[in-house]
């Protein structure tokens, strides 16, 4: 089925408005086969969130965990470590890394935060560090990786520094100009920045940081060691480890890289791959390097880092291959963000430069969305009553400023909307019409009927 | 018992009397092999059932080492693509509705198999070496934070699991913990032995004023397999004022019984793609539930820190959790054998028992252990005149009987004590018996070795990789 011919393109649907393909590529028709799993009629337009996988991806997936479900002895002895090294090849050369002992394979970026938080935790257990010492990380900073922070960082006695980013945002040097400010503050009465932990895209709200200049001020300014969680980077923009120049960069692969649940990649820059950085499953191969470590960490099922070669074939089936994709996700959610954005008579959260394959849309105040608990309810019944999957964000209100507002009062919640290749015109009109609906219908969050 | 190994077709019969035409106590040859949905269980497995549930295993292979990678039935292996395929189809809303009441079913399934009192002391993480570390974390926490003074003491067997030993240093010896190896006899005549090594060693452990903060006990050893007495180690540590013990039974369910009130532990986990027919992987942590040990936490850190073990380890990051959520199903699978798990264990034991005399018998040399202290595994010695002579020999016979035999089991090498005479065993296979063997299997092995023999090989003319 993945190695069909594509000779016999057909002409895209109104539905899809893509730009027309060469025949040589994908035809519209295969891609729909490739996500026939997804649930129809849903408006899957979170694919920020879990990401997606091919039907062919699937199907090579299923036939490295028959290998080892025939025969896991002779997998493990002959087979398992050669597949992983071979993922780890191309990895190294997607990223411009110089090694591929720089390169791990993880299970996500969770997992690749509490690796390189463990070591600072040593530090500061270990007496490395003074307890005064900071941590640097975004207020928006992943909630996994906050608690993380707090597990290893805070309970072993370091103190940390939150950077405030404005939201919406306007500029990259409003970015920049407030973290050189924490900076400043994490610096004050002598104390020493052990890490600086900076998201390459933030995910909610949703914005595109300019890392390589932040890591630059972080050389700049001393600071020990920089890790850049760009859990949503591979597949979305692109990435090139050299030029950015962190200490420590990991990607998830099934975000926007076709991959099955779930694999992630960990860069370590070899001058700074001190034998100290630890998978904290601890498995036969301790000691060994991180990537051999990595490689085994016990009995499991190892079979989502094994297809990278096969998502390569698939994503080169597109125009373009994988910058192609990323091109074109990106002008699409943009354009859909404006259709949205113009519909309901709001904003988007960033200029279209700062994101990628996800935007923030501004939502009718009307919905008057005034807390968490009315954005997960927005959310519920989206999916519940309009089958729209999308994530709601609840933009606080900032002390004495009135924030963006519509013809009706202040905008409090934003959507994030993402766009992959299998997604439609159609989707993005499904939410247009529900939002447009609920606040025909004079209703607001609260008001809104859920199981 | 036995005698059904030897009935008269090949394959071993989970219930010799099906065979036979069936009698009244099971009354189960008459019915449709459709299990049944409403009131009555569904029927026991056939032997053709059970070629069909594992027929994705390489026929090739006499494959009689289930205790390294376990095993899975093809109808658990389904149920487990329909939750991927969930998972995929529309994962939000798996996330947001069905994964943790599923995580819950399963956990309340395995509470209740092992005897615990409450569904909170049970967690779900990926195996025992997860497991291993979750448990040492918390030690290490210990020492870092001043609840532990340096050099206080962790005591785990010689023969702990190599990876459980790497968490040890990487976890305990390098927040400054004095880790204490107990030696073993082995071969092993009885559990006397081992007791009296585990007091000397926790003696040693309590030398200096320290204290004892942990001791890690396999419930059943991996190389070489040997049963621990586990429940009497666990007295002797609440007598010797140990904090807390760790039982480390990787091998444990469906293999040993595990009763968690009668075993006494503060930690026991065991993993179950071993013995109990789940996919690869997925493995237990049971926490007793004191105020000894409310710090425990998943090493991976997500949304979830705080709101104890079992939740945390509930959600560790968007990842492949289906294998965490069979166990409904392996229990409809298991139930199909006649008595069930009890059954099954039972059945393995037997007739590894009497494959293994059958090997020793036909190569003259003997087991590693008394019948009654191994399980569903068990050492048997091979031939002195191969001269195994060290970790590389063993693993390199082992590369030949899988590529030149097609046999896989895994070969110990046992190194000579002092004033050990020459022609002593120094090699033993740990062969396995799961509900898919057949006496065939073990005739393979049996045969390969007799003609290694009769070829005159030793080690010493392996090649050097």
């Amino acid at each position: 089925m993945e190695h069909e011919d594509p000779r016999n393109g057909e002409s895209p649907h109104r539905s899809s408005k893509k730009p027309k393909f060469s025949s040589n590529y994908i035809p519209e028709s295969e891609i729909r086969d490739e996500f026939c799993h997804h649930q129809p009629r849903v408006a899957r337009i979170n694919n920020g969130s879990f990401g997606s996988c091919p039907g062919s991806v699937l199907a090579a997936q299923r036939r490295w965990q028959l290998q080892f479900l025939r025969q896991p002895d002779a997998f493990y002895f002959n087979t398992l470590r050669n597949g992983i090294t071979a993922s780890r090849m191309i990895i190294k050369d997607l990223i411009n890394a110089d090694h591929v002992d720089e390169v791990s394979l993880v299970d996500n970026a969770t997992t690749a935060a509490a690796i390189v938080l463990q070591q600072i935790g040593h530090s500061f257990a270990e007496g490395k560090f003074k307890k005064s010492d900071t941590v640097l990380m975004l207020h928006c900073a992943f909630q996994a990786v906050k608690k993380s922070i707090q597990a290893y960082v805070t309970r072993a006695g370091g103190s940390v520094v939150e950077v405030r980013l404005p939201f919406p945002v306007n500029s990259e040097e409003e970015i920049i100009s407030e973290f050189k400010k924490s900076i400043t503050e994490g610096k004050s009465n002598g104390r020493k920045i052990r890490l600086a932990i900076i998201d390459h895209i933030t995910s909610m709200p949703s914005v595109v940081i300019p890392v390589k200049e932040l890591v630059r001020v972080c050389r700049e300014e001393g600071i020990d060691q920089v890790f850049v969680d760009a859990a949503h980077a591979i597949g979305s923009l692109k990435v090139d480890v050299k030029e950015i120049g962190a200490d420590f960069y990991v990607s998830n692969l099934h975000k926007w890289f076709f991959c099955p649940p779930s694999v992630a990649f960990l860069h370590c820059k070899k001058a700074n791959a001190s034998s100290d950085v630890h998978h904290p499953v601890v498995s036969h191969e301790y000691g060994n390097g991180l990537p051999i470590e990595s490689s085994w960490i016990g009995t499991r099922d190892y079979s989502s880092q094994l297809v990278i070669p096969a998502v390569l074939e698939f994503v080169n089936r597109f125009e373009g291959g994988i910058e192609g994709i990323m091109e074109r996700n990106h002008e699409q959610v943009v354009k859909m963000g404006k259709m949205l954005a113009e519909s309901w008579g709001t904003n988007l959260g960033s200029p279209p430069e700062m994101c990628t394959a996800m935007i923030m849309v501004g939502l009718p105040s009307r919905l008057c969305l005034n807390s968490e608990e009315d954005a997960s309810r927005l959310r519920s019944y989206l999916r519940d009553c309009h089958e729209v999957e999308v994530p709601i964000f609840y933009q606080v209100p900032k002390d004495g400023e009135d924030g963006v507002r519509d013809n009706d009062g202040c905008i409090t919640g934003y959507v994030r909307i993402s766009h992959q290749v299998y997604n439609t015109l159609d989707d993005y009109e499904k939410l247009r019409d529900a939002i447009n609906q609920i606040v025909k219908d004079g209703k607001t969050c609260k008001m809104l009927c859920i199981e | 018992m036995a005698s059904s190994l030897h009935s008269n077709n090949t394959q071993i019969c989970p219930n010799p009397t099906a065979l036979n035409g069936g009698s009244a106590a099971d009354g189960n040859s008459q019915i449709s092999k459709k299990p049944r949905l409403y009131a009555d269980p569904p029927p026991l497995f056939i032997p053709s059932d059970i070629i069909s549930e594992f027929s994705h295993h390489d026929p090739a292979v006499a494959r009689i080492n289930n205790g390294s990678f376990g095993c899975c039935p093809s109808s658990v292996l389904s149920a487990q693509n329909q939750l991927q395929l969930q998972w995929l189809r529309q994962p939000d809303d798996f996330y947001f509705n069905q994964l943790q009441p599923k995580i819950i079913q399963s956990r309340t399934i395995i509470k209740d198999i092992i005897n615990a009192d409450h569904v909170d002391e049970v967690s779900i993480v990926d195996n025992a070496t997860t497991a291993a570390a979750i448990v040492l974390q918390q030690i290490a926490w210990g020492f870092a934070e001043g609840k532990f003074c340096r050099g206080d003491a962790a005591v785990m067997l010689h023969y702990a699991y190599g990876a459980v030993k790497k968490s040890v240093e990487a976890y305990v010896t390098r927040a400054g913990g004095y880790v204490i190896e107990v030696p073993l006899p082995f071969p092993v005549s009885s559990v006397d032995g081992i007791v009296k090594e585990f007091r000397q060693a926790l003696r040693r452990g309590k030398q200096n004023g320290r204290k004892v903060r942990l001791a890690v006990i396999d419930h059943v050893t991996s190389m070489p397999t040997v049963v621990i007495p586990v429940k009497e180690l666990v007295t002797i540590c609440r007598e010797e004022g140990v904090d807390q013990v760790f039982v480390d039974a990787a091998h444990g369910i469906g293999c040993v019984d595990v009763d968690m009130k009668q075993i006494g532990a503060d930690f026991y986990t065991s993993n179950l793609h071993k013995w109990f027919f789940c996919p690869p992987s997925v493995a237990f942590l049971y926490c007793k539930k004191s105020t000894n040990n409310s710090d425990l936490h998943h090493p991976v850190v997500s949304h979830e820190y705080g709101n104890g073990l079992a939740i945390e380890s509930a959600w560790i990051g968007t990842r492949d959790y289906s294998s965490y959520l069979v166990v409904p199903k392996v229990l409809e699978f298991i139930n199909r054998f006649e008595g069930g798990i009890e059954g099954i264990k039972k059945r393995n034991h037997e007739y590894v028992v009497e494959m293994g005399q059958m090997l020793v018998k036909a190569w003259g040399t003997r087991l590693g252990c008394p019948p009654e202290m191994c399980s569903s595994m068990v050492m048997v010695g091979l031939p002195a005149c191969f001269g195994i002579s060290s970790d590389h020999d063993a693993l390199e016979l082992r590369t030949c009987l899988r590529d030149k035999f097609g046999v896989e089991v895994p070969i110990y090498y046992r190194p000579p004590k002092d004033g050990e005479e020459g022609g002593v065993v120094t090699g033993y296979a740990r062969i396995s018996y799961q509900v898919y063997n057949k006496v065939e299997d073990y005739y393979k092995f049996r045969d390969a070795i007799n003609q290694l023999v009769d070829n005159a090989f030793t080690c010493a003319s392996l090649p050097i990789s």
